[in-house]
Order: structure tokens, then sequence, then C-alpha cells
């Protein structure tokens, strides 16, 4: 504790540097928390959007995956309702459904245009939750308030189709003998899927109505929505031994947009820390090192009273880890505050690189992400100490003492 | 009466680019215990190196150094480090207090490296700082006291490991006359009541009347 003690006195002898020091220490620190809890928040909303959107789990016919469908459904799934059975019994899966992926045009009578729909079943947007963003009308549902078949269709397709909620339209695709079928819809909502392109192109029908144009009872595939994203791989093992003539696919597998953010921003966030710990890194060489050259003559006198050097390297030690706990405190404070100030305000982001919405910004407080980056900090600033204070501690005694 | 000290041939050679230096040259000398010893001479007559061989701050080139009967010469660095910490104390020109300590801290500081107990280490230091007339200081830091009184803190600070020599480096140096006769009568006091063994560099002839001895030293020799 007397060590402690006088390491405290040594901190606060100059206290303004020491102050400029913890405020370096604090903002860089803080940069780090906010920048590693956005990116982790932008992970995991990705994270979270792909889950949602195809499943955790997307079960498939053995080859639907790695070859090229000859015809119409050729590698679809007949029977799919077994699929739901035979894991009606694992508590952590949420749902179990059914899609049907297929392709053609769609008219409203003057204009006609090229589609890549999915046949779904209405409980999907109950477990896709926030995740689709409805622009116009409302989300498909069990009892279809039409005569025909409802759809859901992207913004960008109902533009060009100058469609809205009500409009009558007719979707017209191959079947799976190779046969030509056409069916009528009406639209009952608009959504967006935050890419143009795709937004141009892509709509939801129910299930029913897909397999009656393309005549079969057959899906492509069947997603399995989990209760925890984290499962996924437990639920990988699971499923392709309760089920092994099926291919599996995680959500990870087909979130190229996911993986390709998570690649970017960890090389960003990752080059942003480094630059950051190194400016801690100066910055506690700058102050230790002065601090040396301040009390040389003091080092030398301690080490002729039989200080041995460790001791002396040990006594700096403990000073740049009160300033680094004295920084970290405050760095902790600013950046949980500034957590809970951006999911107040509701602040928005600018729509990403080709995206055509923005996002909230969010900003994660991981206590993983706050336990390592605060342990950085202190090796960095012990590292740094242990750098300059072991030199000094071991120049002769002699040369010490005579320092002016 | 044994002696503390007992430096047998001692030399030491200084090399500054193309020029060699006899700092000391076959020095012997032998240090009664409880005595005060002055080392006097003029600048560069190797005062300052003899101290620092006998501080075991510096190694003689040649030579044997003794201290209580022991070879010192055969001790490694963290070995001197250790034989500093419990048997030798100084006393610096300058003082050299730790500025942030206060009175009471600077001179347990010597005690918290021997590890001593807590009761112990303020037994000791009451005893000392009471011995050099500071208790009603002992709180205060040292730029709140005077050049007496911050010597005073040193030498209390030397005197608390109860070592066997202590070294003081011009002491009195940077006091005024009649503050440099106080510290060098305590010093002198300390080593009538057997308390310490004193070795005293200085320019100052009045100080060495007090002294037991005086060892005069030109161009590295004891003459």
């Amino acid at each position: 504790m007397k060590w402690l003690k006088f390491a405290l006195y040594n901190v606060f002898r100059n206290r303004r540097r020491a102050l400029t020091t913890i405020l370096i220490l604090s903002v860089g620190t803080s940069g780090i928390l906010i920048g590693g809890g956005f990116a982790d928040f932008t992970y995991e909303s990705l994270r979270e959007m792909a889950a949602r959107d195809n499943g955790h789990l997307i079960l498939a016919h053995q080859h639907y995956f790695d070859r090229q469908e000859s015809s119409t459904l050729e590698f679809g799934l007949k029977n799919y309702q077994n699929i739901s059975d035979e894991l009606a019994d694992q508590p952590g899966i949420r749902a179990v459904l059914p899609k049907l992926a297929f392709s053609g045009l769609i008219s409203n009578g003057d204009q006609t245009t090229v589609f890549v729909g999915q046949g779904v079943n209405p409980e999907e947007f109950r477990v896709k939750g926030p995740f689709l963003n409805v622009t116009q009308g409302s989300v498909l549902s069990k009892v279809n308030k039409h005569r025909d078949p409802a759809v859901m269709i992207g913004d960008g397709l109902a533009r060009i189709l100058n469609a809205q909620v009500g409009s009558n339209l007719t979707l017209l695709s191959t079947t799976v003998e190779g046969s030509l079928n056409a069916i009528d819809v009406v639209v009952d909502g608009v959504f967006t899927t935050g890419v143009s392109e795709v937004d141009e192109r892509i709509l939801m029908v129910e299930l029913n109505a897909a397999q009656s144009l393309l005549l079969t009872d057959k899906v492509s595939t069947v997603s399995v929505y989990l209760r925890n994203t984290i499962e996924t791989e437990q639920f990988k093992s699971i499923v392709s031994s309760k089920l092994p003539q099926l291919a599996i696919q995680t959500w990870l597998d087909q979130a190229y947009y996911y993986r390709s953010v998570k690649g970017i921003y960890n090389r960003i966030f990752g080059i942003l820390g480094i630059i950051i710990l190194l400016m801690v890194f100066f910055a506690v060489v700058n102050t230790v090192s002065m601090t040396i050259v301040e009390r040389t003559r003091e080092i030398g006198t301690l080490r002729a009273m039989g200080t041995h050097r460790y001791e002396i390297v040990r006594n700096f030690l403990l000073e740049s880890s009160i300033i680094a706990v004295a920084s970290l405190i405050p760095a902790v404070v600013i950046s949980v505050a500034t957590s809970i100030f951006c999911s107040l305000a509701e602040i928005q982001m600018p729509p990403p690189p080709a995206r055509s919405q923005g996002y909230p910004l969010g900003i994660n407080i991981d206590p993983v992400l706050y336990s390592v980056v605060c342990l950085a900090v202190l090796l960095t600033c012990i590292a740094a100490t242990w750098f300059i204070s072991r030199r000094a501690a071991g120049t002769p005694i002699i040369k010490a003492l005579t320092h002016v | 009466m044994t002696n503390t000290v007992q430096l047998r041939n001692i030399s030491k050679k200084f090399v500054s680019g193309t020029t060699t230096i006899d700092a000391l040259a076959d020095v012997n000398l032998d240090i009664e215990k409880n005595t005060l010893v002055a080392l006097q001479g003029i600048s560069g007559s190797g005062k300052s190196t003899l101290l620092n061989i006998c501080g075991l701050l510096d190694h003689a080139d040649s030579g044997f150094y003794y201290l209580d009967g022991m070879n010192v010469n055969e001790l490694s660095s963290y070995e001197c480090t250790e034989l500093r910490r419990t048997a030798i104390g100084f006393v610096f020109q300058s003082f050299n207090l730790v500025p942030v300590m206060n009175v009471y801290e600077n001179v347990e500081y010597p005690l918290l490296l021997t590890k001593e107990s807590r009761t112990k280490r303020k037994e000791q230091v009451n005893s000392v700082i009471e011995r050099v007339g500071l208790e009603k200081y002992l709180k205060y830091r040292p730029d709140q006291l005077s050049g007496g009184q911050r010597q005073r803190v040193a030498i209390a600070r030397a005197l608390v490991k109860q070592p066997q020599i202590i070294i003081a480096d011009e002491p009195t140096a940077n006091l005024d006359s009649e503050t440099a006769q106080q510290i060098i009568k305590l010093l002198q006091s300390l080593t009538k009541e057997r308390l310490a063994t004193i070795l005293i560099a200085t320019h100052d002839d009045i100080i060495t009347h007090y002294c037991d001895r005086i060892v005069r030293l030109k161009d590295g020799v004891i003459k």
C-alpha cells in the first residue's frame, strides 16, 4: 500500500501533465470503445437481418447449392411438412418455414418487367419482425381479404409498374413441366430491402399461389429460424444428424453483404484501434520520459539507498497503471453515455454504398469489448512505461546523481 | 578498535578521449568503527571517487575493499545494491530528499526496502527523527523546511537503518556556516554515541575541526 501511495504522490507531482495524459488516454480509449461499439452494432444488425431474411439454417435438396437446375424445381423438396415435424421437438427452433424461389414476368396490363419472387408462408413475416421495411400497405396474412392471391412488391417494382396497394397485377412464369402459366394477384404491401436494384425486381407471394403458378407442390428450400443466432452451428449439427439426406447452409454462408461489411469494418476499425493504441503508447512514453528526466537525480538517490532496478521500474509501472485506470474510468463513462445518447436521439446514418436507405446509428455496450479494450490500453501503458523506465533504472548511479 | 572500512591498493582510472586520469592511485585506508573521518582535498583530488567506491556506487579498477571484514570486490551488482540497502547510508550535498514524501516518509523509505514490520518501522523512524530534533515536523514536506532541517532529515534517513558506514558528500556545502556547524556537531555526536561511522568529504576547514581524523587527498594519493 505504501508503494501505491508513493505512486499516487508522484502521479500528482505534475498535475497538469498527468491530467493531459489522462485526457489523451480517455479520448483515445473512448474512440476505440465507441468505434468498436458501432462496428459491433452494425455486425449484429446485419447478422440478424441476414438470419431473419433467409433463416438461420437453409435446408435444401442435396444438390440444390452446388448444381444448376436444368428445369424448374428439379432440386425442389417434396413433403416439406415432414421436415417441420422432424424438428418440432427442438425448443431452440422458433419456426420452420418453406420457401419457393421463382422468377418470371410481372405486368400491370400496360407495362411488363422481370421479377424475382419468393413464395412464402405468411408466418415468415412474424419471424422477420422489424427487419422487413414495409413502406405501404401491410405484410401478407393468413386470411386473404381479396379474391385473387395477395402479393408484396419491392418499391422499385411498384414505381416501374405504377402500382400501389390494391393494384391488380399478373404474374407469368414457367411451370415445372416447362409450360407458361399466369395468375392474377393483388398488391397487399410495398416494401424495400434497402438495395434499389433488388427493390426493382423483388416480390413475395403466398406459397400456395406460387405453387399454383408453377403447378407444383414442391418448395425450393426450408428455412429454420432459431431463437438465438449464436446457436446456429450447434443446430446445424443437430439438424444434419436428423436429416442427413438434405444439404444445409447457415445464414453466414449466404450473408455476402454481412461478410464484406465485416471484412471492411474489421480493417478500418482495426487500423484505427492500432493508431489510437500507438497514440496512447507515445503519450505515455512522452509523459514518463519527461518524468524521468526530472527525476533522474531522485532515481540515483533511491538506487544509492539500495533500491533495485526492478523496484524503480515497478514504481513507474504503478504510476502509469494509476494514470491508465484514471483515464479508463472517464473513457468508459463517456462511451456508455454516448451509446445511450445515440439510442435515445435516434440519429440516422446515411445509406451505405449500394444501398438506398440509411439506418439508425447504434453503439453497442459490449462487456467483452470494453474489457479487451481497457486491458489493451492498460497493457500499452505498462509496455510504454517499462520500455522507458528500465533504461532509466539502468543509468549508472553516479551519472544519475550528478544529473542536472 | 575494529576497522569498518579497509581499503588496500585501490586504484581507479578515468579515460577521457586519449587522456587517462589517475583518479586514485594505490590508496590504502582504514576507518575505525564509530569515528568521524574527513576526506579533504581540492576539486579533482579524488575525494568523490573514493566516496563512491566506499559507498559501493563505483568499483575500483584494482585493489581490495573490505566492509566490516567482507570483501566487496567479489559482489555482483545485485549484491552491492542489497549491501547498500542495509549497510551504507548516504548524505548528499543537495539533501536529495524525495519532494513528494513528508519527513516521516523520507526517513521511513530505507526501512520499506528492508521490509521491516510497520511497528518496528514506526519505532525506529520516530527514534531517529527525535534524535535529529525534527519530531515537530513529521508531516512537513522538504520544501517546507529550511536547508539545515532538510539535511537533518537526510541524516535521519541515512541513520535509520543503523548502517555500518554513512557516506556524506559535502553535507554542509549548501548551508550557512552556523547551520553547517550544527550539522557537523550532530554528525560528531552520532559517532560519539557509537551510533555511526561517518566518512565525510569536505572543502571546509572548520568542519575538519570536529572530525576524529582527517585524510588529505591530492592527485588521487593520500598525503
